[in-house]
């Protein structure tokens, strides 16, 4: 099938690998500027491991071409994938697409508009074809198998007659689906958010418990397991850590819950954001308070900066805000990750109090502290005695509990975790 | 002065009483051009002085008794830097406050203008961090909430300010909530306290001497609040929680906040011209940096406009001078200040202090006792407020008052219709006021049947300012205005407006009374501050628990 996919972010591009992949005849509208950047420098591909290499195959095999927005290649399907801020530009294509040639074309939106935003696209098109709405499911980190074997789809249409089109699109990626679930296009729309604000809740409320237990001196991981092995409940999303970050999931929220401060002033979920970032700075909060406020001249090691493992953005993540707060201390920040550097460096520049590290043993050398706080697999097992000789001071603040507290302590650390 | 050997204040003496019985509906009848003449506009001002009962020659005769008191001498001397607070021996120099920093002003070896600039940058560097949210409370938490201590000009400036500006507050990624308390028992942090979290709360603690015992008492009561709340050491807590703006740096010290978290000021800042010092860092909190030197942009913008235009153009000069002629020349000794602008709620309470503890002396520069009256009683309420409660006593009392309407042309400009009309109300009701006061029945031609409860005299004089819009550069300008033109009237009536003798005594009286309400000893005192004293005693008895 000849298909367009639309847009410029991640979900863009991990569509169009994907539906390349399978044999599809893909161009990528990435918009007028994107079009010539050499795919290694373009952020988002790079960030997610995986992706440039499939793209780069896809491009070598033919099936893959890019192009910009406009004049739009000729083409039955439509995937639209542009950021929750370009609806005008989407519109613009709907338009492009209801005054061109070609008839009876499938548009598949997978932007995060508002509820109703879809059917708004479809009375745009009126007869020349169908729009349908399937939400974005993208998980950062392994955003190429979310996408080609995923488990279930909810798919938002207002007319039964793109159903067979739909169906053999997503043929190829059906292999492990549960459950194709039908809906109106905007009760999909409202699903999608309903389960980003779900899952926010649901951190926001751990994170809770785990300051709660920190105070009450409970083990916080331990009520987790007892939590999750109740069936009401269930285990995932159970995980006190830190704060949670990444554009998409951050962006998704915030727009929902400016849905429902549009109808009052104070929502849950506004709650739940706001104490997301509070709870960023829960570690630097835990260095204060060891340090009784004087960290002038510390030097604090950083294990993991990006957001959250298996991807090298950094955005609204929590070690930033740390940072933040030890720059302004006058700390030193030796950090180390092993994809965000380049982003960090990109970020921070040439700020004489942060280190970039090689290695995460070279990060620890001479710290006061180690935060953990990004939980790469390459962190979850150091060499404890050559961790705790290389630190000037053996204290491990585990941002995402990761480490057992038990052989912490036996290797003589200091040791903090989140409500533990 | 002897007012008998001034000429121009005899030649002022004859021209009243040859107005003596001109009402101010004669005086716009007599003359149709009266606005025209009798108004004074800058690009951010309008002055309207033609409801005032005076004509043309009445200020030229003003200018005359201007220059015989060489009042272009003593502007001279005042931003100069010369002692022009001569009982205590120092300048005032509240101008260089606000003065460019590539305008440098030397005063004996300092380079002053040096010296402001670097406090200036220094606040500028804390007012950044606790915006961003990196100052850090106790546990490390960022401040969210500001709790200014201090009382007089450490109190009133400062919360005058950041009340008529809180639409110009900073964005609400680094907005803070400040908050003010001022009094002597603690009332205010009483109710403000419990509202408050202590790990985001930080004390300003704002006093030139440091002994000011309102603010400390204050600033001890916030203090056991948090140690009570934290659980940490005193120390942690004045590191985190307490900043000093003072003149007494070794006072500071010695109560527990160290060098790096005191801003300085100097002895020649008078408390009620200090609001441009560190002693504005609340608006600075407020509104940031920008809005704070803006706020100094206009007020140096009124400076050179008081220094180099001629007296019948100049503003505060006139508006100086008018009150003198009201005061001295029409006996005319209570003023009231009426905005007709609710942000601007705090300002008749600034200018009382501003006004009355500057001007209302009785001595003059050689210690000799005046023979003619000084400050009038001031005070005030937002206009449309006051029209509900005192205005009764203007428009049919026996007491001549002169008034101050002051009020913004544009407002709400980006807000709903219903607010816009609310603006047009107010002004409307500002200038149907005024005229009334100045024409009585006149201003109203169908009343002229009226029974005589329903009668207007008129003819109470009054100043109209109005402002283009309410800016932190306008408000600058306009306190600017008031504080040059009570230098005006000081040097007219030869007294010091820079020092406030008047206060201090107060304040050791009570020191000595505060052991007589634990144990009444007889030495000395009258008997109504003895029978005051044991009935407040006998009171606290009964409220003690009996023991059988």
């Amino acid at each position: 099938m000849k298909i367009n996919v639309y847009g410029s972010g991640l979900s863009a591009w991990v569509a169009a690998a994907c539906l390349a992949r399978v044999g599809n005849d893909v161009v990528i509208c990435e918009g007028s500027q994107g079009k010539d950047k050499p795919l290694n420098k373009i952020a988002v591909i790079c960030d997610e491991l995986g992706l440039l290499h499939e793209l780069e195959q896809q491009i070598d095999s033919g099936r893959l071409t890019r192009s910009a927005y406009m004049p739009a290649p000729v083409a039955g399907i439509h995937w639209v994938a542009l950021e929750s801020s370009e609806q005008e530009t989407v519109v613009q294509i709907v338009r492009g697409l209801q005054e061109g040639e070609q008839s009876d074309v499938l548009i598949i939106n997978q932007c995060n508009f508002m509820v109703g935003a879809t059917a708004e696209l479809q009375s745009l098109l009126a007869d020349k074809g169908d729009v349908v709405y399937i939400p974005d499911n993208l998980q950062e980190g392994v955003a190429l198998q979310g996408f080609s074997q995923p488990v279930r789809i909810i798919l938002g249409l207002d007319r039964d007659h793109a159903l067979i089109k739909i169906r053999a699109v997503l043929r190829p990626f059906s292999t492990r689906l549960d459950a194709l679930q039908l809906m109106s296009s905007r009760e999909a729309e409202f699903t999608k958010f309903a389960i980003t604000g779900m899952l926010a809740i649901r951190l926001g409320y751990v994170n809770e418990l785990a300051n709660l237990a920190d105070r009450l001196g409970v083990d916080i991981s331990v009520v987790q397991e007892g939590m999750g092995a109740d069936p009401r409940i269930g285990p995932h999303y159970l995980s006190a850590g830190c704060g949670f970050g990444g554009q998409n999931f951050h962006s998704y929220i915030s727009r929902f819950s400016g849905i429902f401060q549009e109808e009052r002033q104070q929502s849950l979920l506004k709650r739940v954001i706001d104490e997301n970032e509070v709870q960023k700075e829960l570690l630097f909060r835990k260095l204060w308070q060891h340090f009784n406020g004087k960290l002038a001249g510390k030097v604090i090691a950083f294990w993991g900066a990006s957001f959250k493992p298996g991807t090298a953005s950094i955005d609204n993540a929590p070690s930033l805000k740390i940072i933040d707060a030890l720059i302004s201390q006058g700390a030193c920040v030796n950090v180390h990750d092993p994809e965000a550097m380049i982003n960090l460096k990109e970020h921070y520049g040439e700020e004489s109090l942060i280190t970039y590290c090689e290695t995460a043993m070279s990060a620890a050398e001479e710290a006061d502290a180690l935060l953990l706080v990004t939980e790469w697999s390459l962190y979850w097992s150091p060499d404890y005695q050559k961790l705790s000789e290389t630190m000037r001071e053996p204290l491990v603040i585990d941002g995402r509990n990761i480490f057992d507290k038990e052989m912490m302590l036996e290797n003589g650390f200091t040791y903090l975790g989140v409500g533990r | 002065m002897n007012s008998r050997n001034i000429k121009a204040w005899a030649a002022l003496q004859a021209h009243a009483e040859s107005l003596r019985d001109t009402h101010l509906k004669d005086l716009f009848q007599l003359d149709g051009n009266r606005f025209d003449e009798l108004s004074v506009s800058t690009g951010r001002f309008l002055l309207d002085f033609s409801k005032q009962r005076v004509t043309g020659k009445t200020l030229s005769q003003l200018i005359c008794l201007a220059e015989q008191q060489e009042l272009r001498l003593w502007i001279e001397k005042l931003f100069t830097g010369e002692k022009v607070n001569d009982s205590e021996q120092r300048p005032a120099l509240h101008t260089a406050l606000r003065s460019p920093h590539d305008d440098p002003l030397q005063v004996n070896t300092q380079n002053v203008t040096e010296d402001v600039h670097c406090s200036l940058a220094k606040m500028e560097r804390l007012v950044e961090q606790v915006q961003y949210g990196q100052w850090r409370g106790f546990d490390g938490s960022p401040i969210k909430s500001v709790v200014n201590i201090g009382v007089g000009g450490s109190n009133l400036g400062p919360l005058m300010v950041c009340d008529a500006l809180s639409q110009y507050a900073s964005s609400p990624l680094c907005r803070l909530d400040v908050n003010f308390v001022s009094s002597m028992d603690g009332s205010e942090l009483e109710k403000l306290l419990p509202t408050l979290e202590p790990a985001t709360t930080l004390f300003i603690i704002s006093s030139k001497t440091f002994s000011t015992i309102d603010t400390l008492a204050n600033a001890n009561t916030a203090r056991e609040w948090l140690l009570k709340a934290s659980g940490e050491p005193i120390d942690a807590i004045n590191r985190h929680h307490f900043i000093a703006v003072t003149g007494n740096p070794k006072a500071a010290l010695k109560w527990g906040v160290a060098e790096d978290n005191q801003l300085l000021f100097w002895d020649w800042v008078g408390g009620r011209y200090s609001l441009w010092s560190v002693i504005g860092l609340p608006i600075a909190l407020k509104i940031g940096m920008e809005g704070f030197r803006a706020m100094l942009k206009g007020a140096h913008a009124m400076d050179v406009h008081f220094r180099n235009t001629d007296f019948d153009k100049n503003l505060p000069v006139l508006l100086g001078l008018i009150g003198v002629w009201n005061v001295n020349f029409l006996n005319i000794h209570a003023h009231a200040i009426l905005p007709y602008d609710g942000r601007l709620a705090q300002l008749p309470s600034f200018l009382e202090q501003l006004e009355m503890e500057s001007n209302g002396k009785s001595i003059n520069r050689d210690g000799k006792r005046l023979n003619y009256r000084t400050c009038p009683v001031l005070w005030g309420e937002v206009g449309s407020n006051a029209q509900h409660a005192f205005y009764q006593l203007l428009h049919q009392g026996t007491e001549p008052v002169m008034c101050d309407f002051i009020t913004a042309a544009k407002r709400y400009e980006s807000e709903g219709e219903e607010l816009q009309k609310q603006h047009q109300l107010s002004l409307a009701n500002c200038l149907a006021q005024s005229r009334l006061l100045a024409l009585g029945d006149s201003a109203v031609a169908s009343e002229q049947d009226a029974s005589c409860y329903q009668h207007y005299d008129g003819n109470q004089p009054s100043t109209t300012i109005v402002m283009n819009e309410l800016t932190p550069e306008s408000l600058g300008g306009l306190i600017a205005l008031y504080e040059h033109k009570v230098f005006v009237q000081s040097v007219i009536w030869e007294i010091n407006p820079f020092d406030q003798w008047g206060v201090e005594q107060g304040k050791n009286v009570a020191l000595s009374l505060l052991a007589e309400l634990d144990a009444l000893s007889d030495d000395g005192l009258d008997a109504s501050t003895k029978g005051l004293i044991s009935y407040v005693q006998q009171c606290c008895k009964e409220n003690e628990p009996h023991e059988n």
